[in-house]
């Protein structure tokens, strides 16, 4: 049953942020029988009931306190980028979940650019093979890039149109495919730790929330499994300050529930708020920084989608929206950058598709229309690549504040050469793949996703702000663990490795805390 | 690049599911609520009467309405979502808020009509209006007061709003054939090509050209 800690208890823990990093590590704590408290900004949605298969409707799962975009590629928060409620931006996540692969961790080592990782892929190798049994991931019997793994628990999701166009046109090109990784299910499942779960329904609406619980958002799987091992959690919490006490330790959190603002003490904070309000938390409470690297080295994968119209009925609305995976492009032997990308197929629900033609394609009046008719003959791929750590990419606190009184966060993005270099190599390809699938009025959309950085890890003090564990070097009782804490992006899609290393942080907590060491 | 000829299909069959069996609660009670009237921000001083009507001849150019779509009501949304403050959740760090910014933005196109033909923005023909709203959208512009607010970035965020607000209509989705939300018993059959009974398919023979 789950807890109610009073305000003034010295709880254990408290985790802000239930999303890929926070709901993981709440429930590892609470397992090991720890007293922790979660405090989450949003909303703990029913979504069988709260959830409608529309996407206006569904806006509410997402962040909508504005954040200020600057740079050459000025990033695109909101809808494309992070959610807010129990669960996070796992409520909204397309569930596509490969695996990096080990030389993504060393890119410096292995082009001099970049940064290398503390830790390589041995290190959550097994904490990736426990999270695709615990979520049920669907995908191949064996999949063709990369180490070798244990198969997928369960067997692939039906190829949308977008999958079967681009393992049509890939397989006259030579290039493998396979049908993709995804934390959704294929078949009824059950688990122990939060019981049956229904099989997807091929709705298509992943990223405007599963209401089947067929994916695995963090709500329906890590949330229910701690609060059945007596987590407390406080949804509609928003924490405002860390303050410091005599010791230079976090001395409660303060947060603020219905107007009020609220002190839970506690020994231990875990802060999981994502990679733009974790930064933004600690400038503004002038903590953990000094490396100076708060807000540093910002980056987003680069995200290219190709669109095109095809003479068959593609429906793009309906099916896992990734169903098919290519890794050929990891290390591409004509490469002239550094790093790689994978290539997925992708259907898309109409408003962001709209939305896409207006701001990428610039279409209006009777155009606009014309091309929005087709839109059930339209369909697209696209990459997932790396990015690499620059100092101009950054998060600062403008001088604006919000509704709340808290300096609005204001980013600077520009991709530098590589991610240019990498962008062309994958227009230039993805538009020979489409042209083989049949597409025609073919077009780009250029598309930086997820925020990655900001708070990155490392041996060195003076140039990262966690260490490998996720302990801050400047604060005894802070963790940070969420997508802030990458040195560098990786070429895998973020949350499988931010859950992977949330229930490593957490045993690594475990283990020294075993120690007297916590 | 060659353009697929465009399709349309008969209307009708998106807003016949709603109420349906084979649409879910919640999806219903959204859909019917976009459906109603957008109730007007009675107290606002967002935008004035003018600016309304400039806006409205505006929005007519850029998302056409046809007799099928006319009842959705884009100008009293969007001066909604003004009034409310409904946002995305970001902006261009460099425009302002957006009330300032279509303010701004709309009196910038009436004064660039003024300075290019002679007269209002409203006034103007159809095929003038399409010319000055495409030489705001490309960043050039007449020598009028942007206060800063550079052109190109105007004009998208006012297209990608009333493209959202557009796109969100159960009319709007039944104009481009769009059946998701018939979502009480999920899709059996996902490959190129498949339909269920009621999903629609475009009408054969009436192809617009592109
Ligand atoms: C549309 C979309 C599709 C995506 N698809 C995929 C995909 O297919 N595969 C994949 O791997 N990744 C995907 N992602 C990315 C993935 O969802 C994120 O990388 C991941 O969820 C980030 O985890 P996190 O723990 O860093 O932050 P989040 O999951 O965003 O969690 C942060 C939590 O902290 C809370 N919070 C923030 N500030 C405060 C505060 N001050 N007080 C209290 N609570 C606070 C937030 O409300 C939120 O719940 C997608 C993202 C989007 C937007
Ligand atoms: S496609 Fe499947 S997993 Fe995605 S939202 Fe629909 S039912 Fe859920």
């Amino acid at each position: 049953m789950t807890a109610m800690h009073a305000l003034d208890e010295m709880v254990d823990a408290v985790v802000i942020g239930t999303g890929a990093g926070g709901a993981p590590l709440l429930s590892r704590l609470a397992e090991a029988g720890l007293k922790v408290v979660a405090l989450e900004a949003g909303r703990h949605w029913q979504p069988q009931q709260d959830f409608a298969t529309d996407e206006e409707e569904q806006n509410k799962l997402f962040w909508m306190d504005e954040r200020l975009s600057a740079g050459a590629n000025p990033i695109e928060f909101g809808k494309n980028n992070s959610g807010i409620g129990v669960g996070g931006s796992t409520l909204h996540y397309t569930a596509y979940v490969p695996r990096p692969q080990p030389d993504d961790f060393k890119l410096h080592r292995e082009f001099g650019v970049g940064a290398d990782w503390p830790i390589g892929y041995d290190d959550l190798a097994p904490y990736y093979d426990e999270l695709e049994l615990f979520l049920g991931v669907s995908g191949p019997q064996s999949y063709p890039w990369g180490p070798s793994r244990p198969p997928y628990p369960l067997s692939p999701l039906p190829l949308n149109a977008a999958a079967q166009l681009m393992d049509r046109a890939c397989a006259k090109l030579g290039i493998a495919t396979s049908p993709a990784p995804n934390a959704a299910l294929s078949a009824p499942y059950f688990h122990p730790a939060y019981g049956r779960r229904q099989a997807c329904t091929n709705r298509g609406f992943c990223q405007a929330g599963c209401s089947t619980g067929a994916k695995a958002s963090m709500d329906v799987t890590y949330i229910p499994r701690a609060l059945a091992r007596g987590a407390e959690l406080r949804p509609s919490c928003f924490v405002t300050e860390l303050p410091l006490g005599r010791s230079g330790k976090i001395s409660g959190v303060v947060y603020v529930r219905d107007g009020q603002r609220e002190v839970q003490r506690c020994r231990h904070v875990f802060l999981c708020a994502g990679a733009i309000e974790t930064p933004r938390l600690l400038l503004i409470n002038e903590i953990a920084n000094s490396s100076k690297q708060v807000g540093k080295n910002f980056m987003a994968h680069t995200g290219l989608q190709i669109w095109g119209t095809f003479d068959e009925m593609t429906r793009p609305y309906k099916g896992i929206p990734g169903g098919l995976i290519s890794e050929e492009t990891h290390r591409p032997p004509d490469a002239d950058f550094a790093g790689g990308y994978l290539l997925q197929s992708i259907g898309v629900m109409p408003l962001t598709y709209a939305g896409q033609v207006a701001r990428g394609r610039g279409l209006w009046g009777d155009a606009l229309l014309r091309h929005m008719r087709n839109y059930n003959q339209v369909a697209g791929i696209n990459i997932l690549g790396d990015c690499l750590p620059h100092e101009d990419n950054e998060l600062l606190l403008s001088d604006e504040c919000d509704g709340r009184g808290l300096p609005k966060p204001l980013v600077r993005f520009t991709a530098q050469d590589n991610e240019l270099r990498m962008t062309a190599h994958a227009d230039r390809l993805m538009r020979q793949i489409w042209g083989a699938a049949g597409a025609e009025d073919v077009w780009a959309y250029q598309r930086f996703a997820h925020t990655i950085g900001t708070a990155r890890m490392g041996d060195d003090p003076g140039t990262s702000v966690v260490d490998a564990d996720g302990r801050a070097h400047d604060v005894a009782n802070l963790t940070i663990c969420d997508n802030s804490v990458f040195p560098s992006a990786l070429a895998a899609n973020p949350a499988l490795t931010i859950m992977a290393l949330a229930l490593r942080t957490a045993d690594r907590f475990l283990a020294r805390a075993a120690q007297g060491d916590a | 690049m060659s353009h697929p000829p465009s399709v349309t299909y008969a209307s009708g069959a998106i807003v016949r599911l709603i109420g349906s069996d084979l649409m879910t609660e919640p999806t219903t009670a959204a859909l019917l609520r976009r459906l109603a009237p957008v109730s007007d921000g009675a107290h606002s001083t967002i935008l004035d009467e003018r600016q309304l009507a400039l806006l409205a001849a505006v929005a007519a150019r850029l998302v056409p309405q046809t007799e099928r779509t006319a009842a959705i009501d884009l100008v009293g949304s969007f001066h909604r979502r003004l009034v409310e403050g409904t946002g995305v959740g970001w902006r261009y760090a460099e425009l302002p808020a957006a009330a300032v910014m279509h303010r701004t933005g709309l009196a910038a196109l009436n004064a660039s009509a003024a300075a290019a033909f002679g007269s209002e923005f409203v006034e103007l023909q159809a095929a003038q209006q399409d010319e000055l709203l495409r030489t705001v959208q490309s960043g050039k512009t007449w020598p009028v007061a942007w206060r800063g607010i550079d052109p190109a970035m105007w004009f998208e965020e006012l297209l990608a709003t009333l493209v959202d607000i557009f796109y969100a209509h159960p009319l709007a989705q039944d104009d481009i054939g769009f059946a998701g939300m018939a979502d009480a018993h999920g899709w059996p059959d996902v490959g190129l090509g498949a339909r269920e009974v009621y999903e629609p398919e475009p009408v054969p023979g009436e192809q617009l050209g592109a």
